[in-house]
């Protein structure tokens, strides 16, 4: 497994404490993406330009990516991602995002904080789409045989056959719903809404627990219609325990931006307390239970 | 009227006559009364330069008994005062030619279950045979004056008698205080009247005792009042709360250095009681009641918990941390009891374990205790690496840590000699005349039977322990050399000198590599917390080889308490990658800014050494930011930290919710943040009464990656 990072002591994947596993690759490039730097299926080099301290440590590149006649430059098209500079990097400027883990590998190190998760907590894979990796359905049977409880955060844009592979170890998907209406699903994530859709319906059927995960774009998503479209989805489902919002933030930004992409930042998308609790409000409204972290 | 919290809001139970209570107390009401009379003066007694320092002492007790101004507090239900401003200052609060005389005694948390259950005439009992067996000898005098102050105590019970007889509304305090505290209590309200006169009186003395367990000292007779219908559930809140409310008339604002909430009244709830019997009772809920709406910070209180502990307790906690202000710690008792058998405790005494008011363990009522604390890292840096000598040759990485160990050896062998100085034989059986403290001295076992005071070897456990501080810093120095130099050999020993004393001049790539690449302590990285684990442990051989050498236990302890920023003048730059200076690790949490994997691979850490060996105790401090701690699944997060800490086998811990943005808004608007709490050691601090050092330490030990 291509694994971005792995973050201890997270409360915002799932319940209780978690360790929570960012896999790399993705099949949707969402406007609005939050981990970039899982969208990729490859490793890359994330470049944080304000912790280099210009001293040259990143020369031992054998493709000679890295300039520094006028400040630190970096010829990204020569990169063959090997990561040599980010292990010499002393200041971590120089960073290669994505390193292979197998499924023992990565039990390992979730089990450090078995004594903290208790029931409820436990472990979410997250990304990126977890399920697209091959292995991602054994680490999850190798969490439950050590008594883990397993979360799964999917984009739900994954094969029938990953996706039934998952199901049997999976105490709780948070499904990302992006959006309900199919052309701006298109426009803003590259992809079509329907096999998500069909997908979660199938899990569903199959005896998945869910909890959709709704990321709210101001001016985006933020209206009635989706409000209305998620609470007939919620109601359509026999084991979904219910929606929770995730507000759109800009602190994925720079992680584009090391990334050597274009700032993507786009303040005029984040909604306000206000919006978000009239969503929550609507929904309830329309007999969906809402998980919300506010209160 | 609103009790400030760092996180959302906090409920209302008590009455609007309490609540106001509580809010003027917390806002210096009674506080700044305390301040307008700092003491009484003795210079009218005639020769009194010439009396012994036993006599001017009890002179001063039966002034202060006579003439120390009363205090009764519109609808208090409790009566007696600390009034003098003197105690606030820890004297005793009686002056000569303008200065107080005396210095008074804390650290200790008295006797209150024999002042409860049996009465202080029981203890006057005991000093008058006490008195007959001393006669004619070198103990004489000191137990004449157990007598004289035990009238100077009835001197004073008397005079509040007489005020309150004649009052309106306070017909319940008066009845009370007919019978207690002098016969055993006989009700709840008499027991909470008794603990709370003699915590008063005690304390009017200049002293600062610890309550210790409040809920195992008053259980019993909550129950038995409520079962007979004499009391609701409401009015024991109204009581406690009146208790603690009271605990708060030194509370007066202004800056103190290091805060104003440090008189040590420690509380202790929950655990089992000598039998192992479960204590956890109505009382405990309230107390947290109490605390959760009035945030009152003046009581450190902690917690004993256990896998036994019932989830609806861990909840509570979890529930009245989440508001901020640091108000609760825990314990680990189990550990701690273990802890206290392996040392040679009677089990039954360890099951009784309470602190000195901070977090110190300590058998309550029976113990004299005093620290002294030290810089691991600075003997690491001037002793072993010879204030980075050039010259030095350590073959291996083991052979420099057993040196370290071998110094660390001298200073615990100096303090060894300097404890054997305090005696006059070399049996360390007579101790030198210390100055007189009789007054704690009468609710301390031991004292009275034997004719020595509390303060020379008086009570039946006598400890002075040695406290490591530094010890992450120096772990993470001994790891970052180890690394550099005989791992990945970056640089030699002679090199890494040569740059440490030039305070990492020029050197900045290296300096950045070893503040970065390296896992420290607190990160739950085996290979670093090895170095703790080993070093926790030959401090804990060295501490044991003294014990009961030199006329006292030496029971290892890790700690600062904020001397990390006395200590950093003194520091130089570290291996580790830190400037000469800086302000480093508090107590044993990480240096700041090394944790960077979050709250439990920090617990991860702490839990790995055996912390059964430090056995006065070792304080792990977690800052949360307020996000993590939200909703239902905030209460899980802090539920399940503190099921990991008592499962891997941890301490004592002090979580507090905190941010840093709050912090430095109050830093800069203090006027709007009076009663902004926030944990600092073993005690609170409202965080604008701490000097600006102290303040900014304090924000340095925000972030790390506490949260995701």
């Amino acid at each position: 497994m291509l694994i971005a990072s792995i973050q201890r002591f997270c409360m915002h994947d799932g319940d209780g404490v978690r360790t929570t596993v960012f896999l790399k690759g993705c099949p949707l490039s969402c406007a609005w993406c939050h981990n970039p730097e899982t969208q990729s299926f490859q490793p890359e080099l994330l470049f944080h330009a304000a912790k280099c301290i210009g001293c040259g440590a990143c020369g031992v590149c054998p493709r000679g990516v890295h300039g520094f006649a006028a400040g630190h430059t970096l010829d990204r098209g020569l990169c063959t991602r090997c990561g040599v500079c980010g292990e010499a990097c002393p200041t971590e400027a120089l960073e290669l995002c994505g390193k292979e883990y197998t499924a023992e590998a990565l039990l390992d190190i979730v089990l450090r904080d078995k004594d903290f998760y208790g029931t409820a907590g436990g472990v979410t894979l997250s990304g990126g789409e977890p399920l697209l990796s091959e292995e991602a359905s054994l680490f999850l049977k190798l969490c439950r045989e050590r008594g883990l409880n397993t979360a799964v955060e999917t984009c739900g844009m994954v094969s029938e056959r990953l996706l039934r592979g998952a199901i049997p170890y999976t105490d709780l998907f948070l499904w990302d719903v992006k959006d309900t209406d199919e052309l701006r699903h298109q426009a803003y994530t590259g992809v079509s809404c329907k096999p998500i859709l069909e997908n979660l319906l199938l899990a569903d059927s199959l005896g998945a627990k869910t909890r959709l995960r709704c990321i709210l774009v101001k001016g985006v998503n933020t209206n009635e219609g989706h409000y209305k479209a998620l609470a007939e989805l919620f109601h359509r489902l026999q084991h979904c325990e219910g929606v929770e919002f995730l507000p759109y933030h800009t602190y994925g930004d720079s992680k584009a931006v090391a990334l050597g992409q274009k700032s993507k930042a786009r303040t005029d998308w984040i909604p306000s307390e206000d919006e978000i609790s009239y969503g929550e409000a609507l929904l309830r409204q329309g007999g969906v239970t809402v998980i919300s972290r506010r209160g | 009227m609103e009790f400030f919290a760092t996180n959302g809001k906090r409920p209302v139970r008590l009455s609007e006559a309490t609540r106001r209570f509580a809010y003027e107390s917390l806002h210096h009401k009674y506080g700044l009364q305390t301040k307008e009379v700092m003491g009484v003066s003795l210079d009218d007694i005639e020769g009194f330069g010439n009396l012994s320092q036993q006599e001017q002492y009890d002179r001063a007790i039966e002034r202060i008994a006579e003439e120390a101004p009363l205090r009764i507090c519109e609808g208090e239900l409790l009566s007696g005062a600390a009034t003098m401003g003197y105690a606030i200052k820890h004297f005793v609060p009686a002056c000569y030619g303008g200065k107080p005389v005396f210095y008074a005694v804390s650290h200790l948390t008295i006797d209150f279950e024999t002042v409860l259950k049996k009465g202080v005439s029981y203890i006057r009992k005991q000093a008058v045979s006490a008195l007959e067996l001393h006669r004619g000898t070198a103990r004489e005098p000191f137990a004449a004056s157990c007598i004289r102050c035990l009238d100077s105590l009835e001197r004073f019970h008397k005079r509040y008698l007489h005020a309150l007889r004649d009052i309106e509304g306070y017909e319940e305090n008066y009845k009370c205080l007919q019978n207690v505290p002098f016969s055993p209590a006989t009700s709840f309200r008499e027991a909470l009247q008794s603990l709370w006169f003699i915590f008063a009186f005690v304390r009017l003395c200049g002293n600062w005792p610890g309550i210790g367990r409040i809920d195992y000292l008053l259980g019993s007779y909550l129950e038995k009042d409520l079962a007979d219908g004499k009391l609701t559930v409401e009015e024991a809140r109204e009581l406690l709360a009146h208790f603690l409310i009271k605990g708060c008339e030194w509370v007066c604002g202004g800056n103190y250095g290091s805060g104003d909430a440090q008189h040590y009244q420690n509380l202790v709830l929950g655990g089992i009681d000598p039998q192992g019997n479960e204590v956890t009772n109505r009382v405990t809920y309230l107390i947290l009641d109490v605390l959760e709406e009035t945030g009152i910070s003046d009581f450190p209180t902690t917690v004993r918990i256990s896998k036994r502990t019932e989830e609806k307790l861990l909840r509570r906690i979890a529930e009245v941390l989440r508001y901020g202000g640091g108000v609760l710690a825990v314990y680990n008792e189990d550990l701690i009891i273990d802890s206290l058998v392996g040392y040679g405790y009677p089990l039954e005494e360890a099951r009784s374990f309470a602190n000195d008011g901070c977090w110190e363990v300590q058998i309550p009522g029976k113990t004299y205790f005093t620290y002294t604390p030290f810089d691991a890292l600075r003997i690491l840096q001037e002793k072993t690496l010879g204030g980075y000598n050039t010259e030095l040759a350590y073959p291996t990485f083991d052979a420099l840590y057993k040196q370290y160990v071998a110094h660390l050896g001298e200073h615990i062998t100096s303090f060894g000699e300097y404890l054997r100085g305090m005696f006059s034989d070399k049996e360390c059986t007579v101790h030198h005349t210390y100055s007189p403290c009789t007054v704690v001295s009468l609710f301390e076992q031991g004292c009275i039977e034997k004719g020595l005071s509390y303060l020379e070897c008086g009570p039946v456990y006598n400890l002075h322990s040695p406290h490591i501080g530094g010890l992450p810093d120096a772990v993470n120095s001994l790891y970052a050399i180890k690394k550099l130099v005989y791992d990945e050999k970056k640089v030699s020993l002679q090199q890494l000198m040569e740059i440490l004393e030039g305070n990492w001049e020029g050197q900045e790539a290296l300096r950045q590599y070893a503040l970065n690449k390296y896992a420290y302590y607190g990160n739950d990285n085996d290979e670093a917390d090895a170095i703790a684990v080993a070093l926790v442990e030959d401090f804990a051989d060295l501490c044991d080889k003294l014990s009961g050498t030199c006329g006292y236990l030496t029971p290892a302890g890790i700690s600062t308490f904020g001397r990390q920023l006395e200590w950093s003048p003194h520091r130089l730059a570290t291996p580790g990658g830190r400037k000469a200076h800086e302000i480093l690790a508090g107590n044993f949490s990480p240096t700041p800014g090394t944790d960077k994997e979050g709250a439990t691979a920090i617990i991860r850490s702490y839990c790995k050494p055996n912390l059964r060996r430090m056995v006065s105790g070792a304080a792990l401090d977690v800052k949360l930011l307020p996000h993590t701690v939200e909703g239902e699944n905030g209460i899980c997060t802090l539920v399940a930290l503190l099921k990991g800490f008592v499962s891997l086998g941890g301490h004592f811990m002090q979580p507090d919710i905190a941010d840093a943005e709050l912090l430095k808004a109050a830093q800069a608007h203090p006027e709007e943040y009076p009663t902004l709490s926030v944990r600092v050691s073993g005690w609170n601090a409202r965080f604008v009464t701490l000097c600006k050092e102290w303040q900014d330490m304090i924000i340095g030990q925000m972030g790390g990656g506490e949260s995701c």
